[in-house]
C-alpha cells in the first residue's frame, strides 16, 4: 500500500493563542488522474424534519462520482441524518419528512413517487457505526444481499464471496473459515465483513456512518486503507467524528453545524485554509 | 493486495424506479403488512365479539324479565305478595321474641346453673305471650295460603295457553295447518280470573285490622323477664318499638291493596333496576323467579375482600422483602417459587379446599381457645372464608410480581440519595421507595382484585354456593357464611338452563356485568400506572 | 453527636461506631415480619403441593400392572378410562372392584352357584361413579386441547406481535390495539367460556349440503350452504376459546422476544436492499423464535390449567370413545373430549368425599398438577437461561 505514504504532512496552525495545541493532519492528495469528477448526487434546498423538529436546513451540496466525501461536524449537527437521507433509511423512523428540496442521484429524484426505496438501497449501500454482522456464517453474511435478490447459483455465489471479501481486504484472514459465525470475528474484521456484505450487491454508492468509531487504531487504519482502494469503483460518503480520518481518506469535506452546511470544499482547503471561521475553529479543535 | 484484484465491473444503469406487482392496488410488501395488521386486530375483534355475543345472548333478558314481571302482576302474584309481606314481617317479629327467650334460657341455665325445667318455669309467662302473639296472624295466613293457590292457578293457565300458542305457531311455520288447528288455545281473561282475588280485599282488610287491634291490645301485657336475668329490658323495649313500626305499615298496605291494578304497565326501567339492585336470585320456583344480581355481587365482593385482606400484606410485604432485603441467592430462589405458585391450576386449589382446607378451618374454629375470634366457631365447611383463603393464594403471586416490578422501577439514585443523607434502610424504604412506587403497588393490588373477582373454580367448589346476602347484622360472622358468586353461578347453572329462556339470558347478563367490572378494574389499574410513570420521569 | 466535643474528649469512642437504638430494633422487627410474610407464602404453596403429591403419588404408583404382551408393563390409572367403583361384602370379605371386573365377578359367582344348584347369591354393592379405572381419556383430551389452542394462539400472537413491533407506527390505531390486548388479558376466564359458548358453540359458521336456521348463505354456484349453526361442544370450539384467552400472553411474549433482536439486524438487512418482509422473515423472526416459544410455554400452563372456558365449549363429563375413534376425519374436530381440569371438578364436586373416592380425586389432581408444574418449571428455567443468552 503505497498510497498513504506519499501524502504530504501539513500543519495547520491555530490562529488563536488560546489553543496552544497545533494539530497536524495528513491530507490525502487530490486524485492524481486530475480528470474533473462528475457530479453524482445533487442535493438542493433540502429541509428535513423529525416530527416538528427541523433537523436539516436548506442543504445544497453536489457530491462527486468515484470520490470520497467526508461529512464532519459536532454531534447532532445533522451529518448522519443527511447520510441516511441518501438511501432513505430515515423512512424507517416514525415521523420523519422531507418538507422542501430534493436529492437527485444521476438526475433521478430519490424521494420521487416512482422510486422504490428497496431498489435505491440496492444501489446505495450502507455501513453502520456499530458493526452488525448477522448471526450467520461469514459466507452467508456476504451473500445475504444476493440471496434475497433470488440468486441461487452456487458458482456465482462463491465467486461473489471471494471477490467481495478480497475487495474488503478480508479474504486472506477468513478464507479458511467461511462457514464459521460472523460474530466470531474481531471488531475490525466484523466491520470489514459488513463492507464486504455491502459491496457484494455491487452498489454504486457506499454510505459509511462513522465506520471506525468503535474500532482500535490498527483496525481503523485497515478500514481506511480499504476506503482508499474502494474509491476506484465506488462513490463513498463517510460520516466521521475524527478530523484526522476525514483528512486522511477524503477528497472533499463538508462541515455541518446545527443542521446547516457551513462549508464544502476540497479536503485540503477545509483543513488548511478554511473560509469560514466556524470551520476553522472546529478543525483546530476549539469546539466540537 | 494488488489494486487490480477487482476488475472494474460493467457499469450498470442506475435504475431505482421499479413497478411492483400489485394486488388490489397493494404491493406484495403492503399486502403482507395488511395481513399482519389484520392479525393484530384480532385482539380488538375478540373484545368486540365478546361484547357483542354477551349482549346478543343477554339483552333479550330485559324483554323476558318484563314479561315475567307483567305476568307476576296480571296473575295477581304481586297482590298476594303484599299480603304475604305483612305475614312475613309478623313472623320475623315472632322470631325476635323467640330469640329473646333463647338468650334468656341460655343465661339462666348456663350462667346461673339452673336446671332446664326450672328455667322453663321462670320463662312460662313469656312463652304464653309468645304463643298468643304468634297466633294473632292466623287470619291473614289463611287468606294468603288460599289466595296463593288462586294466583298460581291463573299463572299456570296462562303458561299452558302460551305454550299452546307457541306450539301452534311452530306448526304453522312448518306448514302443518291441520296439526295447528288441533292445538286448542284459550285467551285468559285476567279480569274475570282475578275477580275472586280482588273480591276478598275488604274481607282481608278487615282481618288485617283485626290482627292490628289484637296486637295493640296485647302489647302492654308483655311480661317482664325473671329479675335474675339482665340486659333484656332493652330488647323488650325494642320489640315494642318494632311492633309499633309494624302496625304503622298497615294503612299503607291497605292503600296498596286497594289501589292495585293488574293492568298497570311495568316500566322498562324496573326490569333493569330489578336486575342491578334486585336482592333475590330465585330460579325454578313455583311462585315467581327473580333475577337480582346483588346477592351474587355481594358474594363475589366478600370473597375478594377476604382474599385481598390476606394477599395484600403478604404480597406487598414479600415484594419489599425480596426487593430490598433479600440476598441475591434468596431472590433467585424465592421469585421462581412464587411464580410457580401462580401456576397451580385453580381447580386443584378448589379441590384442596374441599378435601383439606374446609375441614381444617372448621376444626380450627371449633377450638375452644380461639372462640374469641369473631365468627368462630362456624359449622359450614365451605364458606366465604375458605374460598377467600384460597383466592388469596391466587392473588399473592400477581400482587407480588407486579409490586416487585414497581419497586424495581424506582431509580437507584433515589435510594442512594437517601442513604447519603444518613437515613436508615427502613426510613429509606418507608419514606422514599414505597411512596415512589405506591401507584405501581396500588395497580398491582387492583390487578390482583381483577384476578380474584374473575376466578371461577375456587369459588364454585369452595364458597358454599348459597344464594343469599349474608346477615351483616352479626358483624364478622357474615364472612363465615356460605355465599354464591357471579362467576360461580354462571359455571353452575349454565349447564342446566334451556337456551333462550330467561334464566339463560340472565346468566349472560351476569357475565356482562362481570366483563364490565373486569374492564373497569383494568382501566383503573392502567390509569394509575400511567400517572405513576409521569411522576417518576 | 457533636464533633467538637469528641475532639476535646479523646477517650470517647469512634464517632462512627455502631450505636444500638430503638429504631434499629424496630427495623429488625419489621424485617422479620416481611421475611415471615415471604416464607408464609412459600409454606402455603408447599402445603398445597405437598398434600396433593403425598396423597396422589400412591394412586399412580399402585396402578402399575404387568401385561402379557409388549411393553409388559402398564399403569391402569394413567392408561385406562374411568369406571364406577363397586364396594361390597362377599364371603365375609370386603371387596372393591371396577365396573368390568365386578360384572365378570358376579357372572362367575352366579354361574358357580347355579352349577352347584345353590340359590343365586345376591351381591349388594355400593357404587361410586368415576372412582375406579383411570384418566386416560382426560389426559388425551387435555393434550389435544393444548396442542390445538396453542397452535392457533401462536399463529395469531406471533403475527400480531410482528405487526406491532415491526410494522406499526405509533398512532391511535396501535394504541387502541394495545389497549385491547391489555384489556383482553383482564377478562375473566368464565366470560371467555360464555363468549365461546355464544359464538363457537351456537353461532360459528359451518358448511353443509342443507340449509340450517334462519340465516344461511348458499355458496353459489356450489350446492353447499354456509350455516351459522355453531360447532357444538367440540374440540374446535375449545381450541378457539382457549386460544383467544391466551392470546395476550403470547403477544406479550412474542413482542418481548422481537424487541430483543438488535436493531442492527434490521438496518443491515434493509441497507442491502432487502424488503421489509424479507428482513423480518430471514433476519428477525428466526432469531426471536426461541424466545417466543420459551415464553409461550407459560401460556401452555395457563391453557392446560383453565377449567371455566372449556366447561361449556369442549369438555364432556364422560365419553366412552377416545378422540381418534371417529367415523370420518372431520368428526374429529367436532367432538367433545374429556379434560383433566374438568374431570377434577367433576370428581371433587359431584361425588362424595370418602376413602373410596379419594384415590381417584387425589390421583387426578396429582397427575394434573404434575403436568402443569412440569410445564411451568420448564418455562421458568428456559426463560432464565435465555435471558443470559440474549446478548448478541
Amino acid at each position: 500500500m503505497e498510497t498513504i505514504s506519499t501524502t504530504p504532512t501539513v500543519t495547520v496552525a491555530s490562529s488563536s493563542g488560546a489553543t496552544p495545541a497545533s494539530r497536524s493532519f495528513k491530507v490525502s492528495s487530490a486524485p492524481s488522474d486530475a480528470q474533473p469528477a462528475e457530479t453524482l448526487i445533487n442535493i438542493e434546498n433540502f429541509d428535513f424534519y423529525y416530527g416538528a423538529k427541523q433537523a436539516l436546513f436548506d442543504i445544497n451540496l453536489k457530491l462527486d462520482d468515484k470520490r470520497v466525501t467526508a461529512f464532519i461536524g459536532p454531534s447532532g449537527c445533522g451529518k448522519s441524518t443527511l447520510l441516511r437521507c441518501l438511501n432513505r433509511m430515515n423512512d424507517l423512523i416514525d415521523g420523519t419528512s422531507v418538507k422542501r428540496g430534493k436529492v437527485t442521484v444521476r438526475g433521478i429524484d430519490i424521494n420521487g413517487g416512482d422510486v422504490d426505496p428497496i431498489e435505491l438501497r440496492k444501489r446505495v449501500g450502507m455501513v453502520f457505526q456499530k458493526s452488525n454482522p448477522f448471526p450467520k456464517s461469514i459466507y452467508e453474511n456476504v451473500i445475504y444481499g444476493l440471496r434475497i435478490q433470488g440468486e441461487t447459483n452456487k458458482t456465482r455465489l462463491d465467486e461473489v464471496v471471494e471477490k467481495s471479501l478480497r475487495g474488503a481486504a478480508l479474504w486472506d484472514e477468513v478464507k479458511d473459515r467461511l462457514h464459521e459465525s460472523g460474530l466470531g470475528l474481531s471488531g475490525g474484521q466484523q466491520q470489514r465483513l459488513c463492507i464486504a456484505r455491502t459491496i457484494a450487491v455491487s452498489p454504486e454508492i457506499i454510505l459509511m456512518d462513522e465506520p471506525c468509531s468503535a474500532l482500535d487504531p490498527i483496525a481503523t487504519a485497515k478500514v481506511e486503507e480499504l476506503i482508499h482502494d474502494l474509491k476506484k469503483e465506488f462513490t463513498i460518503i463517510i460520516v466521521t467524528h475524527s478530523m484526522q480520518q476525514a483528512a486522511r481518506c477524503s477528497d472533499k469535506t463538508a462541515f455541518f453545524y446545527m443542521g446547516k452546511l457551513v462549508e464544502y470544499a476540497d479536503t485540503r482547503t477545509i483543513f488548511m485554509n478554511p473560509a469560514n471561521p466556524q470551520t476553522e475553529a472546529y478543525v483546530s479543535g476549539r469546539f466540537g | 493486495m494488488s489494486p487490480d484484484a477487482i476488475p472494474p465491473p460493467p457499469q450498470k444503469p442506475f435504475v431505482i424506479q421499479k413497478a411492483r406487482t400489485r394486488f388490489f392496488g397493494l404491493t406484495l410488501d403492503e399486502t403482507i403488512r395488511v395481513f399482519f395488521g389484520g392479525n393484530a386486530l384480532t385482539a380488538v375483534v375478540v373484545l368486540a365479539l365478546i361484547t357483542f355475543f354477551l349482549f346478543r345472548e343477554g339483552s333479550e333478558f330485559f324483554g323476558q324479565n318484563r314479561e315475567s314481571i307483567t305476568l307476576y302482576r296480571k296473575a295477581g302474584l304481586e297482590y298476594v305478595d303484599y299480603m304475604r309481606a305483612q305475614q312475613e314481617s309478623h313472623t320475623a317479629l315472632t322470631r325476635y321474641l323467640f330469640d329473646i327467650r333463647l338468650r334468656a334460657f341460655k343465661q339462666l341455665t348456663q350462667d346461673q346453673g339452673l336446671p332446664p325445667a326450672q328455667a322453663n318455669e321462670q320463662l312460662a309467662d313469656l312463652d304464653a305471650f309468645a304463643g298468643r302473639y304468634s297466633d294473632t296472624i292466623e287470619p291473614v295466613r289463611g287468606f294468603v295460603s288460599e289466595l296463593t293457590d288462586v294466583a298460581v292457578a291463573i299463572k299456570e293457565k296462562y303458561t299452558v295457553n302460551r305454550d299452546a300458542e307457541k306450539e301452534r305457531a311452530q306448526f304453522l311455520a312448518a306448514g302443518m295447518t291441520a296439526e295447528a288447528a288441533e292445538v286448542k288455545t284459550k285467551a285468559i281473561d285476567f279480569k274475570a280470573e282475578l275477580a275472586p282475588l280482588v273480591g276478598v280485599t275488604p274481607a282481608y282488610v278487615e282481618a288485617a285490622n283485626g290482627v292490628a287491634a289484637a296486637i295493640k291490645e296485647m302489647l302492654p301485657s308483655l311480661p317482664k323477664l325473671p329479675a335474675s336475668t339482665s340486659g333484656f329490658a332493652e330488647r323488650l323495649e325494642r320489640f315494642q318499638e318494632l311492633n309499633r313500626q309494624y302496625l304503622a305499615t298497615f294503612p299503607e298496605t291497605q292503600k296498596k291493596l286497594e289501589a292495585w291494578d293488574f293492568q298497570k304497565p311495568v316500566p322498562t326501567l324496573d326490569t333493569f333496576t330489578g336486575f342491578i339492585f334486585g336482592k333475590d336470585w330465585k330460579t325454578a320456583s313455583f311462585w315467581q323467579d327473580w333475577y337480582g344480581v346483588v346477592p351474587l355481587f355481594v358474594g363475589s365482593l366478600m370473597v375478594s375482600v377476604i382474599a385481598l385482606f390476606m394477599a395484600v400484606p403478604l404480597g406487598v410485604g414479600a415484594a419489599i422483602y425480596i426487593n430490598q432485603f433479600a440476598s441475591a441467592r434468596e431472590q433467585r430462589l424465592v421469585k421462581p417459587a412464587i411464580e410457580f405458585i401462580s401456576a397451580i391450576p385453580s381447580v386443584v386449589l378448589g379441590f384442596f379446599g374441599i378435601a383439606v382446607l374446609g375441614q381444617a378451618l372448621r376444626a380450627l374454629s371449633q377450638i375452644e381457645a380461639l372462640s374469641w375470634v369473631p365468627g368462630f366457631p362456624f359449622s359450614e365447611r365451605l364458606n366465604a372464608l375458605t374460598a377467600g383463603c384460597l383466592l388469596a393464594l391466587i392473588a399473592v403471586p400477581t400482587i407480588f410480581t407486579l409490586a416487585e416490578d414497581a419497586l424495581n422501577n424506582v431509580p437507584r439514585a433515589f435510594k442512594e440519595a437517601s442513604f447519603a443523607l444518613g437515613a436508615s434502610r427502613m426510613q429509606t424504604i418507608l419514606r422514599i421507595i414505597v411512596p415512589a412506587s405506591l401507584s405501581g403497588i396500588v395497580s398491582a393490588i387492583l390487578l390482583g382484585l381483577g384476578r380474584v373477582i374473575g376466578e371461577t373454580m375456587v369459588v364454585l367448589l369452595c364458597a358454599g354456593n348459597r344464594i343469599a346476602i349474608p346477615d351483616f347484622t352479626q358483624g364478622l360472622t357474615a364472612f363465615m357464611q356460605p355465599v354464591h358468586t357471579m362467576t360461580g353461578i354462571i359455571a353452575q347453572e349454565m349447564g342446566e338452563v334451556v337456551r333462550g329462556e330467561i334464566h339463560y339470558r340472565a346468566l349472560f347478563m351476569v357475565g356482562l356485568v362481570l366483563f364490565f367490572i373486569a374492564l373497569l378494574i383494568n382501566f383503573l389499574a392502567q390509569k394509575i400506572v400511567r400517572k405513576y410513570r409521569v411522576s417518576i420521569g | 453527636m457533636n464533633t467538637s466535643s469528641n475532639l476535646t474528649t479523646p477517650k470517647s469512642a469512634n464517632p462512627y461506631a455502631h450505636r444500638p437504638s430503638r429504631s434499629q430494633a424496630i427495623e429488625k422487627g419489621v424485617l422479620s415480619v416481611f421475611r415471615a410474610a415471604t416464607y408464609f407464602i412459600l409454606i402455603c404453596g408447599a402445603i398445597v403441593f405437598g398434600d396433593i403429591v403425598f396423597k396422589g403419588v400412591p394412586t399412580v404408583v399402585n396402578s402399575f400392572k404387568t401385561t402379557a404382551d409388549f411393553p409388559y408393563v402398564t399403569n391402569t390409572f394413567l392408561f385406562t378410562a374411568p369406571e364406577s367403583l363397586y364396594v361390597f361384602d362377599y364371603d365375609g370379605k370386603s371387596r372393591e372392584m371396577g365396573d368390568q371386573e365386578f360384572r365378570a365377578f358376579r357372572a362367575t359367582e352366579e354361574a358357580k352357584a347355579t352349577a352347584a344348584g345353590m340359590p343365586v347369591p345376591a351381591i349388594k354393592a355400593t357404587s361410586y361413579v368415576y372412582s375406579a379405572g383411570g384418566i386416560w381419556p382426560c389426559i388425551v383430551g387435555t393434550v389435544l386441547l393444548v396442542i390445538g389452542s396453542m397452535t392457533i394462539a401462536l399463529f395469531l400472537g406471533v403475527c400480531s406481535a410482528v405487526f406491532l413491533n415491526e410494522y406499526a407506527k405509533d398512532g391511535p390505531v396501535v394504541r387502541f390495539i394495545r389497549l385491547a390486548i391489555l384489556n383482553l388479558a383482564g377478562v375473566p376466564s368464565i366470560v371467555f367460556g360464555l363468549f365461546g359458548f355464544g359464538l363457537f358453540v351456537l353461532a360459528a359458521p359451518t358448511v353443509g349440503t342443507v340449509p340450517v336456521g334462519e340465516i344461511h348463505l348458499r355458496l353459489w354456484p356450489l350446492n353447499y350452504y354456509l350455516n351459522f349453526g355453531g360447532w357444538g361442544v367440540s374440540l374446535l370450539s375449545g381450541w378457539f376459546t382457549l386460544a383467544f384467552m391466551v392470546l395476550p400472553v403470547v403477544i406479550t411474549a412474542s413482542e418481548e422476544a422481537l424487541k430483543a433482536v438488535p436493531k442492527g439486524f434490521r438496518e443491515g438487512s434493509l441497507a442491502l436492499g432487502a424488503t421489509k418482509w424479507q428482513t423480518i422473515r430471514k433476519n428477525v423472526v428466526p432469531y426471536a423464535l426461541p424466545g417466543i416459544l420459551t415464553s409461550s410455554i407459560l401460556g401452555i400452563a395457563r391453557v392446560a390449567g383453565e377449567t371455566a372456558p372449556i366447561m361449556f365449549t369442549a369438555a364432556y363429563v364422560v365419553r366412552d370413545k377416545l378422540p381418534w375413534e371417529v367415523e370420518k376425519a372431520s368428526d374429529f374436530f367436532f367432538q367433545g373430549v374429556m379434560a383433566l381440569p374438568y374431570h377434577i371438578y367433576v370428581v371433587s364436586s359431584k361425588i362424595p368425599q370418602n376413602e373410596y373416592t379419594a384415590r381417584v380425586q387425589y390421583g387426578t389432581a396429582f397427575v394434573f398438577l404434575g403436568l402443569v408444574a412440569l410445564i411451568a418449571t420448564a418455562s421458568i428455567i428456559l426463560r432464565n437461561n435465555l435471558r443470559g443468552r440474549y446478548k448478541w
